[in-house]
């Protein structure tokens, strides 16, 4: 195949035609996705690339045709004023020396479209002599066929693109493909002749196979994918935090899109903040208004944002002093809403924020009165979303590093909020109840039954949304994060939770009760934000602040509830955690406590019985001692387990790949063992490493078998003597302990040889 | 296994005696090694295979004198070795040599004669001498016996006991020739017997000369001990009654020095050991009743010896 002048035959147009095909789907996704158009443009040339290598027209005449095709294109796609005019020939020649500039500078997205455009044509011509070279030359396509599979599968997988027909269509001219070369490959291996009997007998089985396994491919009916779509879970990767909400596995982290929830969660570590706090909060970052039947939406966004406003007289030196470090110019700027009514009594406290990644919303606690920042950016409000979004005079969001607040700290007055009842629903705007008691209509009834139920003796909505809190803290129950269903087509993602899975995070928990208040009529919002994180030190400069570290893993979600005359209150529906929300029953008992506090304050050591304290300084040096060293080996192995792990993994996989493919380089290794050892002892050893090399390759030598007639069996096996002439020397050595001088610098190449016959 | 440069006098002998033996080169091959290594050999076959005709081929090839003794059940030890005879003229016993006293000596269907009458010619094979009322006589040098032994009559027989068995380095089958070969031999029948034709290519002396060169043959320690590991093989083995003995091994190790030496070879490498350790071991082992009644032959017992028993293809670790 490989002599000029007998290719242009029909086996080469078929082969031709079907890598065209091929070629022709790596073209058909690039006009949907990208906004390269008139591709038939460039078909074209493929075509008249294909034509002209298979008629093997004069390599001059062909490299001109499609030097001025090319051109030609070109110049009706950007240019105007006669093709032969000097005009755009100035410009082209301009531009790609600018763009030859942009490459070398590195500055891939100032290319232009005319440069992109010539480099896309050359990259056909490489691929078309490419496929030629393969075709003809190698005859092996099955690298480029798998590539072609995979780019389609990636496609379909990761863009809009529809594979379906592209598959068929690919795995058809592959097939093809593949067996006319195989057949071809044969041929020349046995040295036949190329005959029509042959070729019917192998080209009829061919085709009838393909046609047929196509068939039973289209037809057959087709599984249902056995993992989660991969995407949610490869883009959480690469994007670290913005979990995008489209189910399947996603990573713990806080993302914008909540369109569709459910599915596992895996942990992510990732720092997202620090805060430096008198005590523990929520924080949250927005809020949404309306359930789809999947996951939450917000149904008005950005139509009711508040600037916030700038004091200039109220920066004091506490405030200079604290953010001194960072910048010296600071805003003041004082959050548009109220924040509480004046039955409910609040503590002041502020709070510095230190951002780990780069957000352009604020993350702030309820009661938000201050933000203390370095002059730049300001900030707005968006009411409809409870979301605060740092912006700079472009009206861009600008990702602020750290930040102060000021904040008040409510003690909710519980009579206050039991006063409320259904009757009370009239105070509040009836847009405002329509659209936080919005449902969608195929919300399965018997999530209402089960919301009437738990609260069927409960009159005023705080005791109706405590009993549905605390209906989720039962044994029913179970929170996890790995093994949690995501709601199939027909599915709710409320009802599925309440009465199929019961095992989920808090999505699931605070969707559920969020759903379930609003069938009884009682507004509720979603609110997404980061629990409170994890005690990091005791602030240095400031005895009673306390540093706290949330991460990814803190990423959460709770309920608020409208009360009239109170505001947004917020929930703890998910098992295991609770809220900061301090309440008083009592208005004349002034005491105080956490609804449920199952983390133990961080710096609170328990009691010990006393010591000696002698005694106790002695045991406790020596346990420190220990546990100093105990603690921060844990300590280096908890920080860096990923890294020791993903070390060991690569370096396990490369082991692996290196001893998959060491029938490759193993040999060369040998040989370069040996390459500069001249002495003849060498030769013993060389040959022992042959039978080792042989028996790695698969000819082990039989415990029986003597070396002799082994060598015979190498020699018939390889079609050659080495291995007896070899042998013979090493017989000789065995067992007659001589060796001529210089054996084994004669035997050497023997042995190389014998060694390089079990290269694969 | 691939074929070697043969000892040049060796080689010619064997065609010489090709010239006349139609096919069974590797028979030939190992009486000369039984030859070489000053051994005798044990032919187990039918009559008419052409037993006789090798032995007088090889006889005259060396130029050796062949003796030819038919063992009936009457024959006495005395028809083997000679007698004394008075002379009465010198007033003295003379002794007249019997058929032993030749150089390559033909024992025709040895089981049929009485066990008295074996063992006279085993005394001899085994001592190179012979004692004829009180005078021992010397035998010839070379002295090489093949006796031959029909394995399908049973009745009016005296099958050899084991601990003269062992005197024969080895023991073979000769086997029917294939049917070219069988032709070929039908072809040349039409002559005269061309074993007359014959001529010598080695005189005696030369074969002397041999069988002392034979003798410097390298056996390496490895080899040793793979000799050894076979015999051991041997003895433990399920099937076998009796292993082959001590005498055994070294009667492997023997023939094996004269099989390297016919190739041309200063050294033993295993091929030869497996080759030969067959010949060398079957008539030397007992099989238990059982293992017999099971059709397992001796020869079966060896070759699965040699199967377990590991090819020295390094050197010992001392």
């Amino acid at each position: 195949m490989n002599s000029r002048g007998s290719n242009r035959n029909l086996h080469t147009l078929l082969l031709y035609l079907f890598a065209f095909l091929l070629l022709w789907e790596w073209l058909r996704p690039v006009e949907q996705l990208t906004n390269t158009d008139h591709i038939e443009v460039f078909l074209l040339f493929l075509l008249i690339a294909f034509i002209g290598s298979y008629f093997e027209s004069n390599r001059i005449l062909l490299i001109s045709i499609k030097t001025i095709y090319t051109l030609v294109s070109i110049y009706n796609f950007y240019y105007t004023g006669g093709f032969f005019g000097s005009s755009w020939w100035k410009k082209f020649f301009n531009d790609i020396n600018r763009n030859i500039g942009n490459i070398v500078s590195g500055n891939w997205y100032d290319l232009s479209n005319v440069f992109n455009t010539l480099l896309f044509f050359i990259l056909l011509w490489l691929l078309v002599y490419l496929l030629h070279y393969w075709l003809l030359n190698r005859q092996r396509i099955f690298l480029f066929f798998l590539m072609t599979v995979i780019y389609l599968a990636v496609l379909d997988t990761f863009t809009q693109y529809n594979a379906n027909s592209a598959i068929v269509r690919t795995i058809v001219s592959g097939f093809m493909v593949m067996g006319m070369l195989k057949f071809y490959r044969l041929l020349k291996v046995e040295s036949m002749v190329k005959e029509h009997f042959f070729t019917r007998k192998w080209m009829v089985p061919l085709l009838v196979m393909v046609a047929f396994s196509t068939a039973i491919g289209i037809i057959a009916p087709k599984a249902a994918p056995m993992w989660p779509d991969p995407v949610p879970f490869i883009k959480s990767l690469s994007e670290k935090s913005s979990n995008d909400g489209t189910g399947g596995i996603a990573k713990i982290g806080y993302g914008t899109n909540d369109s569709r929830l459910g599915g596992p969660f895996i942990g992510d570590k990732t720092p997202v903040f620090k805060v430096l706090a008198s005590s523990r909060h929520y924080w949250q970052v927005e809020s949404k208004d309306s359930y789809t039947g999947k996951g939450w939406i917000a149904s008005i966004s950005g139509a009711n944002d508040l600037p916030f406003q700038l004091d200039f007289m109220k920066i004091n030196k506490m405030d200079l002093k604290l953010l001194k470090g960072y910048q010296p110019d600071i805003n003041r700027w004082m959050f548009p809403l109220p924040p509480f009514p004046d039955h409910v009594p609040t503590t002041k406290e502020n709070a510095q924020i230190f951002m780990d990644m780069n957000y352009p919303h604020v993350i702030y606690p309820s009661g938000l009165k201050e933000i203390i920042a370095s002059r730049g950016p300001h900030f707005i409000y968006d009411q409809d979303l409870a979301k605060i979004y740092a912006l700079d005079e472009k009206q861009n969001p600008v990702a602020l590093k750290n930040y102060m607040i000021y904040f008040d700290v409510p003690k909710y007055r519980v009579p206050e909020l039991t006063k409320i009842t259904d009757k009370d629903s009239d105070l509040i705007d009836l847009t405002f109840l329509s659209r936080y008691t919005e449902l969608p209509i195929n919300l399965p009834a018997r999530v209402k039954k089960l919301a009437e139920q738990i609260t069927a003796s409960k009159t005023n909505w705080y005791d109706k949304a405590k009993a549905i809190e605390s209906y989720f803290n039962g044994p029913d129950f179970t929170y996890d994060q790995k093994n949690v269903a995501v709601p199939g087509k027909n599915d709710d993602y409320v009802d599925q939770f309440l009465f199929k899975s019961k095992r989920g995070y808090c999505d699931n928990f605070s969707t559920s009760m969020a759903v379930m208040l609003r069938t009884l009529g009682i507004p509720t919002r979603w609110v997404k934000g980061y629990s409170d994180g994890q005690f990091l030190a005791n602030s240095k400069g400031e005895p009673d602040k306390q540093i706290y570290q949330i991460t990814n893993n803190n990423a959460h979600s709770w309920v608020e509830v409208y009360f009239p005359g109170t505001g947004w209150f917020p929930f703890e529906p998910t098992k295991g955690f609770s809220s900061d929300v301090q309440f008083t029953y009592d208005v004349k008992n002034t005491t105080t406590g956490g609804s449920k506090v199952t983390d133990p304050v961080p710096f609170k050591k328990p009691q010990k019985k006393l010591l000696d304290p002698s005694e106790e300084n002695f045991l406790k040096a020596k346990k420190t001692e220990k546990q100093s060293l105990l603690k921060s080996t844990q300590k280096f192995i908890k920080q860096k387990w990923r890294s020791f792990l993903s070390v060991i993994v690569i370096a396990g996989l490369m082991a692996a790949f290196l001893y998959k493919i060491r029938s490759k380089w193993y040999p060369y290794v040998l040989i370069l063992r040996f390459r500069w050892r001249n002495s003849d002892e060498q030769l013993g050893k060389a040959y022992l490493v042959l039978l080792k090399q042989f028996e790695r390759y698969g000819i082990k030598r039989k415990n029986d078998q003597t070396l002799r007639n082994y060598a015979n069996y190498i020699d018939f096996f390889f079609s050659t003597s080495e291995m007896s002439r070899f042998t013979a020397r090493y017989e000789q050595m065995l067992y007659h302990q001589t060796l001529p001088p210089g054996s084994w610098r004669e035997t050497r190449e023997l042995w190389e040889n014998l060694i390089k016959k079990t290269i694969t | 296994m691939s074929r070697e440069q043969m000892n040049p006098q060796i080689e010619s002998i064997l065609n010489n005696i090709e010239k006349v033996m139609i096919g069974k080169r590797n028979v030939v091959e190992l009486s000369l090694v039984a030859l070489l290594a000053e051994g005798h050999v044990l032919l187990e076959d039918v009559p008419g295979v052409g037993k006789t005709m090798m032995v007088r081929a090889l006889a005259r090839s060396v130029n050796a004198q062949f003796k030819r003794i038919q063992f009936t059940p009457d024959l006495l030890p005395s028809d083997v070795t000679g007698v004394s005879i008075y002379n009465p003229k010198e007033m003295e016993f003379q002794f007249r040599p019997g058929p032993l006293m030749g150089n390559i000596i033909l024992a025709d269907e040895i089981n049929r004669t009485s066990p008295k009458t074996q063992s006279a010619l085993l005394e001899g094979m085994e001592e190179s001498s012979v004692t004829v009322d009180g005078v021992t006589h010397q035998l010839a040098k070379p002295f090489f016996v093949m006796a031959t032994q029909n394995p399908i009559e049973y009745e009016g027989t005296y099958p050899l006991p084991e601990a003269q068995l062992d005197r024969f380095l080895l023991k073979m089958k000769m086997g029917y020739p294939d049917i070219a070969e069988e032709m070929e031999v039908l072809n040349g029948a039409q002559r005269i017997p061309p074993i007359e034709t014959l001529t010598p290519v080695i005189d005696l002396q030369g074969l002397r000369m041999l069988q002392e060169e034979m003798k410097d043959v390298f056996v390496d320690e490895t080899i040793k001990r793979y000799i050894v590991d076979l015999a051991n093989g041997t003895r433990n083995h399920d099937s076998v009654y009796l292993g082959a003995s001590p005498r055994g091994s070294i009667a492997l190790m023997k023939a094996s020095r004269a099989y390297a030496y016919m190739y041309g070879r200063d050294y033993v490498i295993p091929d030869d050991v497996q080759y030969l350790a067959p010949f060398v071991f079957a008539h030397r082992i007992l099989l238990k009743s059982e293992a017999r009644f099971e059709g397992i032959s001796a020869e079966d017992v060896i070759k699965r010896v040699q199967a377990r028993t590991p090819v020295p293809v390094r050197r010992l670790v001392k």
